[in-house]
């Protein structure tokens, strides 16, 4: 490893902050029918998180680390359990609410990018502000740039490489200021170059105040984090902050 | 961006299939426009030409009476005629202003291998042919003619100059008038006087019709049951120009009705066929429909971006089937007045405005309602639903 990685992934201390919660998930649980079968997802799974913190969350294959993703960016909702956001109880809500929330709140950032090859770069950054009905051309430029792509404003998706898209991809998870980034395997499809590129974003994005919640395969990538959640079988074994509640 | 450039893009992903859709909504918006606009041509040139007559009574002998009409209106040889001295009788009827005699023969000219349409009249045609404009003066002398805008043309003649009567070798006359324009068959007419045709064509004392003009039109019926039962009513037949128009343009509006039955089943095919593709198009983007989803779209945003796609194919096909209908205006007109027995000398294809943007509504209606059905579904997608259909992100 050389030097630059060496100084990407030394962990941070993980101290418990101080700051009020921004995700408050009491006893999220998850199950799934499969055919006869029944599919525990998520099993009572309980944490908070603060606003600013950076965590990586761990765990092999199957593990439900998507899954608890997929319910803190209020995609999809809890079979049973309590998931507050920014202080809003998603409990209950009905879809409209959840969109609403997700668009406000949340920004996501995709293993496969999830790029329309249809758009431009500067199109797909400013998507989401088409369904928050507001312009942000002057906002998406300056995300572009903060991303190191404002050369690459016009082209399409598949003239980048992967490194590149899934800056693309942050810019435009970012195009709303959401207060939470959560990212899906974030360097899944990338080089090691690309992976450091993306994770020295997060930290930088981290460092300006912004939540951001990694689910990782990646060990660097998880390492980085000064705190990591680690889940089996959908239990979460193991919070580096702390006793699990 | 906006909703609009973001359903473009999308609708142009897959060129060639939109094109076939497209394709499919044009070819139905083209028969419709064309229907339309052949009805209102139909309708408006016969009303014209009917106008041209300036008669309200056609009296013809007897026999087909639309032939007869057609006859009458667009120039031939009869095959059969009338007494002459009906004439007397005709004018005699209560209600009756004005009844003009007519002798028309067709002939061929075989050098050229043209027919020429002659008319034998009296003066008293002008009474009736009220929206004539004559250079000079209806025929006075046995040799005077009065000639048609085309065929003065034609022939190149001008006032006072004698010429040989095409297809009547040997014959010759005077230009006597030469008619202004009426864009109808009058402009391809040569008329002379009454006498001098019988003459010429061996008819003494025989007409092909007889011109009547009423004193008050509203009395049309009374007049013509009059006309039915004079002592002549047996051996001619009475056609009321108006009742003509209406039958003529009822078995046209019949016709219509079948035509449109067809059309309405081509645009329920194309319906079909845009709310199919786009359907297939909402299965292979499950994926980013999920990504849409995520990045902040509500279900109501997915069904107006899905319903502004159709909607768009359907309009673009709205437009090329109108201009196809435009561009092939002429060849369906050629190819319907071959068909038709009875069809108005002016241009039969009338595409008005009013009828393009009917046909454009149309497709917009098409559009409306094929998309409901693959933006209702790609509506009740749900986030998580959409990401495990696409095969995650």
């Amino acid at each position: 490893m050389n030097s630059v990685m060496a100084e990407i992934v030394t962990p941070l201390p993980a101290v418990r902050p101080l700051r009020p919660a921004l995700i408050r998930a009491d006893g999220l649980t998850k199950t799934y029918q499969r055919g006869n079968e029944r599919v525990h997802a998520l099993d009572n799974v309980t944490f908070n998180v603060s606003a600013g913190e950076f965590v990586a969350i761990v765990g092999p294959s199957g593990a439900g680390k998507t899954t608890l993703l997929h319910l803190l960016g209020c995609m999809d909702t809890p079979t049973s359990g309590l998931l507050a956001l920014s202080g809003t109880s998603t409990s209950g809500m009905r879809d409209g609410a959840l969109t609403r929330l997700r668009r406000e709140q949340v920004g996501f950032v995709f293993q496969h990018f999830g790029l329309l090859p249809t758009l431009s770069v500067a199109e797909n950054v400013t998507l989401p502000t088409l369904f928050s009905r507001r312009r942000a051309a002057e906002q998406a430029e300056v995300l572009l740039d903060r991303v190191g792509l404002s050369h690459r404003r016009n082209h399409r998706p598949h003239e980048l490489s992967g490194g590149e898209m899934q800056r693309v991809a942050i810019a435009r998870a970012l195009i709303n200021s959401p207060s939470l980034l959560l990212a899906d395997e974030p360097t899944g499809n990338l080089d090691s170059a690309s992976g450091e590129a993306i994770l020295a974003l997060f930290q930088e994005l981290n460092r300006d105040g912004l939540t951001v919640l990694v689910v990782t395969h990646n060990p660097w990538l998880a390492a980085a984090a000064p705190r990591q959640l680690t889940l089996r079988d959908g239990r979460l074994v193991q919070d580096t902050a702390g006793p699990i509640p | 961006m906006h909703w609009i450039s973001l359903a473009l893009k999308n609708a142009g992903r897959r060129k060639l299939r939109t094109g076939v859709t497209v394709s499919g909504v044009a070819i139905a918006i083209a028969a419709l426009f064309s229907l339309l606009s052949f009805q209102r041509g139909y309708q408006v040139g016969m009303q014209n030409e009917l106008e041209r007559l300036g008669a309200h009574v056609l009296v013809v002998p007897k026999g087909c009476p639309y032939d007869a009409a057609s006859i009458a209106l667009h120039g031939a040889s009869w095959p059969c005629y009338l007494k002459a001295d009906y004439l007397q009788r005709v004018s005699q009827t209560a209600g009756v202003a004005m009844a003009a005699p007519i002798l028309m023969n067709a002939v061929y000219d075989n050098s050229t291998g043209e027919q020429f349409v002659y008319q034998g009249a009296e003066p008293g045609l002008m009474a009736v042919k009220r929206s004539w404009h004559l250079n000079g003066t209806f025929p006075q002398q046995a040799r005077g003619r009065l000639l048609g805008a085309h065929i003065a043309a034609k022939l190149h003649v001008k006032l006072g100059q004698e010429f040989a009567l095409p297809g009547l070798p040997g014959e010759t006359g005077v230009v006597s008038g030469i008619l202004a324009p009426t864009q109808g068959a009058d402009d391809d007419f040569t008329y002379m006087p009454l006498a001098e045709a019988q003459r010429i064509f061996r008819r003494p004392n025989q007409l092909t019709h007889i011109l009547v003009r009423l004193t008050d039109p509203n009395r049309l019926d009374q007049v013509v049951s009059d006309l039915r039962g004079c002592d002549a009513g047996m051996d001619m037949n009475v056609v009321p120009l108006a009742h003509l128009f209406h039958t003529i343009q009822g078995l046209v509006n019949s016709t219509r009705a079948l035509l449109g039955c067809v059309a309405v089943v081509a645009l329920l095919i194309a319906g079909a066929g845009v709310s199919n593709t786009v359907l297939m198009a909402v299965t292979e983007r499950t994926r980013e429909i999920g990504v849409m989803r995520a990045v902040g779209a509500s279900p109501l945003d997915i069904f107006g971006l899905i319903w502004l796609e159709t909607v768009q194919v359907c309009l673009v096909g709205g437009i090329a089937g109108a201009a196809l209908a435009l561009l092939g205006a002429h060849g369906i007109e050629s190819w319907m007045r071959d068909r038709l027995p009875f069809a108005p000398t002016e241009t039969l294809i009338r595409p008005e405005a009013g009828l393009l943007l009917v046909c454009l509504a149309v497709a917009l209606g098409l559009g409306s309602m094929a998309g409901l059905l693959p933006a209702w579904r790609a509506s009740r997608l749900t986030p998580i639903e959409a990401i495990r259909a696409g095969g995650g992100l």
